[in-house]
């Protein structure tokens, strides 16, 4: 499983001292920590809205929210968590602005059908073909389920990270995560079919 | 969600045991729909932990830093800032000699407006040191005298400006035995003598005129002025 935002990313005695730095307002130390966590904010918000110019965006957005709420952050808590708690609030900000109607909203239907498909899905893609499919598929979950999915099976996070990033609790986001798994399959799945039969 | 689906959620998120498991596994080895049901569901998962990442722009962290700089500040930091940030001084020749010349009328207005004032005037190689003192119509300058006396156990002075009476200015002894007293003359010229134990007589060996005093002895002499 690949890992996204670390953890305690080159130490937390070093992250503990840029915090320090930056609030008192410098601004050096505080650009260290956007270097370090620019990377995983931008991807975020890029998988959560779907373009890279919004994404990046709303990535600054969320640093600068960060530097503004610095003191309130507590010494015991991860900076990484915090910011993805503060970068999943600026994507669901934009999203609400964007598309309200979505946002908010537990569509039960949307993933309840069985994954039933013909083809095995070791059928042979081409890599880019599939990550481009499933990018595509994750815009197309409602926003609670993708920022769930992506959450945990993008960025790799445990259901407890995502308890304090999200505000909800581990089973509600084991059931998000469940019916963007299961959209997602289906969407794969049906992806393959389309796809002639490639020879093995 | 039924029963399948829930274990294979369950195996997907690593919530079983080692023996709930091994049976999952056997379920989905004897039930070909399970199985492309699972697997399907891995596939999912193993290209969402590979999608390729974007890369931030190469302006996004100065991008950062521009937009905090263009933060309002709190009334604090400002003050801090105004006192301790560093500044480069721009001036040309006008504002030069506009600023000279507000800071010559600001010396100029100081010494008009304040009631009193004190010069200094150290007096060369001469015991007496003044200084002068105007307030109102009366100037007097403030003398200072001394005498080296180590043994001494007191020193007064008596001269023209006390009357010679010697009890009525009396020395102060300070480090390495030496004696002082600063008084307040009006401007003039004056004669006196050092008055050691309260009973030897004798002149400023530091004056720099003397003055016969009648009796084959010489006077010290000070001249005051401003």
């Amino acid at each position: 499983m690949m890992v996204g935002m670390p953890l305690e990313p080159q130490g937390g005695v070093d992250e503990a001292r840029l915090i320090a730095r930056s609030l008192k307002q410098d601004h050096e130390a505080f650009g260290q920590l956007v270097d370090r966590y620019a990377t995983v904010t931008i991807n975020l918000a890029y998988r959560m809205v779907g373009n890279r110019t919004d994404a990046e965006d709303l990535a600054q957005e969320t640093f600068i929210a960060a530097f503004k709420a610095l003191p309130t952050f507590r010494a015991d808590a991860k900076f990484s968590t915090w910011l993805y708690r503060i970068a999943a609030n600026k994507c669901k900000d934009w999203l609400r602005a964007k598309r309200p109607e979505q946002l908010d909203v537990e569509v039960d239907t949307v993933a309840d059908e069985q994954v039933v498909e013909a083809r095995t899905p070791e059928r042979i893609l081409s890599q880019q073909q599939v990550a481009d499919h499933l990018d595509r598929a994750i815009q197309r979950l409602p926003p609670l389920y993708r920022e769930a999915f992506i959450l945990k099976h993008v960025e790799g996070l445990s259901y407890e990270e995502m308890e304090e990033i999200l505000g909800v609790n581990g089973d509600t986001l084991k059931m998000r995560v469940y019916k963007g798994r299961v959209q997602l399959s289906r969407e794969l799945a049906e992806f393959n079919d389309s796809r002639p039969p490639v020879a093995r | 969600m039924d029963d399948q689906d829930l274990l294979i959620q369950r195996f997907l998120d690593q919530d079983l045991a080692p023996e709930e498991r091994v049976r999952f596994l056997e379920t989905v080895d004897a039930d070909p729909r399970l199985r492309r049901q699972w697997l399907n569901l891995e596939m999912v998962l193993s290209e969402a932990g590979r999608l390729p990442k974007i890369a931030p722009s190469s302006q996004f962290t100065a991008g950062v830093l521009a937009k905090l700089d263009k933060m309002p500040k709190g009334f604090f930091d400002r003050m801090a800032e105004l006192f301790t940030v560093p500044r480069t001084l721009e001036w040309n020749l006008t504002g030069a000699l506009a600023t000279a010349c507000v800071a010559l009328v600001a010396v100029w207005a100081l010494v008009q407006v304040r009631p009193e004032r004190i010069v200094e005037v150290p007096v060369a190689a001469t015991p007496a040191q003044t200084v002068s003192l105007s307030s109102g119509q009366e100037t007097k300058v403030y003398v200072r005298l001394v005498l080296l006396q180590p043994e001494a156990r007191s020193v007064s002075v008596a001269g023209g400006f006390n009357g010679w009476n010697p009890a009525q200015t009396k020395l102060e002894r300070s480090e390495g035995g030496m004696w002082t007293a600063t008084i307040a003359l009006k401007p003039g010229r004056y004669q006196y003598m050092f008055v050691i134990d309260g009973k030897q007589w004798i002149a400023d060996p530091l004056a720099e005129e003397g003055a016969g005093d009648g009796f084959g002895a010489q006077n010290a002499v000070l001249d005051v002025a401003i």
